[in-house]
């Protein structure tokens, strides 16, 4: 099993709930239990309305790519294999979610192409974790 | 301190409109403190923040025909980092009866001591900007950012996927305009080629040497499709602005340009949704609407524009989202010519920060000040008289309106 280091995770409440999810090989996503309010990135509070009181909802994990960018420049000094490829996925359920594509490169793109959830192993300076990206559907 | 320590803008308000003037200016050697850099002959020193702030403290007060010993207020705005205010006046030989660490980029700091001058807490008030970006190796994308620094979410939540920068930001926005609207990257090239023009009639900007759109395209990739030219400069310089109560402005040689309006609007909430496929528009609109609200005049009034361009899409994405064009349309408008300066909206004359000088949005000031005297030579937009401009962060929008004090 291949592991890939990545650049740290932002981590605490809110934060830690997503990537536990996520480890299961579930998307979900914070939703303000006060105002309904769907939030991404996570947070400790709702940044509506402010309340703490989450539920976490379960994303079909479809989407399509509503835009990209690859960076051709090294940001992340030699930890990442350039060039290295992102995407911008609008989730069927609303939020936009940046991401990575598997599978395909940005020359595949194609305006709202449809994609679905896939999970990586990887790891940061917090230890394994499983990293939600994107293949064509 | 890192660029988010942001300054407190006042409300906009009809009874600070004009209360405050710019009476002096003063800039660094942006071009000629880059090429000695590039060059780092035998002997070289990076510059320091202390000493490029006193270069442009020095012509700010030689240009504003003043003595230290009339000012009475102290603003110092050091995006990494600087000497705290009362250092910094000892410095520069001041006594001020207000000194103020004032933010940074120039989001807020001129309204706030606009307002303070109008609180009378000063009469005149030296505002000291300066950086040493490029002697620190300051980096704009990768584990540059974390978040316990204030930083927008979008600087440092992506780490695990790889995405950062600036440059990320912007290039995810103009794939979705481009999808949507049809724009290329050969359209990109001809704005960097716009404000290359205008920086070829600045003799103080860092690139000055004219390019094609064939050299925009050959130019190597930093974020794709962003090219080297879609990117703004790093370089080192400071700007002093030298302002004063609108009754002493009156008496001095220099025409004042008053500070007549200001906004602010910051996005709340589903930030990516409001950059991307908004294009923050809603904000621009909502603190232009303030700005015009508290100067008591509109759009159709503006002769100058000078916008925070971290990008070309950047500065695309303000001429639209203030409405100098439609939505969808600013593209054609540079290719029209209508950024040029006889067109419809002359915008970056000196350069911007693409080809001028990076300077957080604060020699945007400079040039607004210089339109409006009548003081920019060869890039001179007619009759000038009333400027604006505009700093748009990835989720904020702080504008300013100034108008020529003689009338």
């Amino acid at each position: 099993m291949m592991v890939e280091k990545r650049t740290s995770r932002t981590l605490g409440t809110g934060h830690d709930t997503f990537w536990e999810w996520c480890g299961k090989g579930e998307l979900r996503l914070q939703r303000c239990a006060s105002c309904d309010h769907m939030q991404w990135p996570a947070g400790a509070s709702c940044e509506n309305c402010g309340s703490t009181d989450f539920g976490w909802e379960a994303m079909s994990g479809r989407g399509k790519v509503v835009s990209w960018c690859t960076f051709e420049r090294d940001y992340y000094h030699g930890l990442l294999p350039m060039p290295w490829n992102t995407i911008l996925v609008e989730l069927e359920e609303g939020p936009l979610f940046i991401s990575n594509p598997k599978g395909f490169t940005w020359q595949d793109v194609t305006p709202d192409m449809p994609v679905k959830v896939a999970f990586i192993d990887c790891e940061d300076d917090a230890g394994p974790f499983r990293l939600p990206v994107f293949e064509k559907a | 301190m890192s660029e988010f320590s942001f300054a407190r803008t006042p409300p906009a308000s009809r009874e600070m409109s004009c209360k405050a003037a710019i009476v002096g200016i003063g800039e660094t050697d942006y071009h000629d403190d880059y090429k000695a850099q590039r060059a780092r002959a035998p002997g070289y020193q990076a510059p320091e923040v202390e000493e490029l702030a006193t270069r442009a403290f020095e012509r700010a007060i030689a240009d504003a025909g003043i003595d230290r010993k009339d000012i009475d207020g102290l603003a110092c705005s050091f995006t990494y980092g600087g000497p705290p205010p009362d250092a910094m006046a000892n410095l520069l030989g001041l006594s001020p009866r207000y000194s103020i660490a004032n933010g940074n980029i120039m989001a807020g700091p001129l309204p706030a001591v606009c307002a303070a001058i109008a609180e009378g807490k000063a009469d005149t008030v030296a505002m000291v900007y300066s950086v040493a970006s490029r002697a620190i190796g300051r980096e704009y994308g990768g584990a540059t950012y974390g978040s316990g620094e204030g930083a927008p979410t979008s600087y440092y939540y992506y780490h695990p996927w790889g995405w950062s920068s600036q440059a990320a930001h912007w290039a995810m926005m103009f794939n979705y305009f481009a999808n949507r609207y049809g724009a290329t990257e050969r359209d990109l090239g001809a704005v960097a080629k716009q404000v290359r023009d205008h920086a070829a009639l600045n003799p103080n900007a860092v690139m000055q040497k004219p390019i094609t759109i064939d050299d925009y395209m050959a130019s190597r990739y930093i974020v794709r499709p962003f090219h080297l030219f879609d990117l703004c400069l790093v370089n080192d310089g400071a700007v002093c602005l030298i302002v004063t109560k609108d009754d002493i402005a009156k008496a001095m040689d220099n025409v004042p340009v008053h500070v007549a309006g200001w906004g602010e609007s910051r996005v709340t909430k589903s930030k990516l949704q409001a950059m991307v496929k908004e294009r923050l528009r809603l904000q621009m609109e909502d603190s232009a609407q303030q700005m015009f609200g508290m100067a008591g005049m509109t759009l159709a009034d503006v002769q100058h524009f000078g916008c925070y361009d971290a990008s070309t899409m950047h500065l695309v994405n303000q001429v639209e989202g203030f409405g100098f064009t439609p939505p969808g349309t600013g593209f054609d408008f540079c290719k029209d010519g209508q950024m040029g300066i006889d067109g419809r909206m002359p915008t970056n004359t000196d350069g911007g920060n693409l080809s001028g000088s990076y300077m957080h949005g604060w020699s945007q000031v400079v040039e607004a000040v210089r339109q409006l005297r009548g003081e920019a030579g060869p890039r001179q937009v007619r009759d000038a008289r009333v400027a604006m401009t505009s700093l748009v962060q990835t989720d904020q929008s702080h504008p300013i309106l100034y108008v020529r004090g003689d009338a």
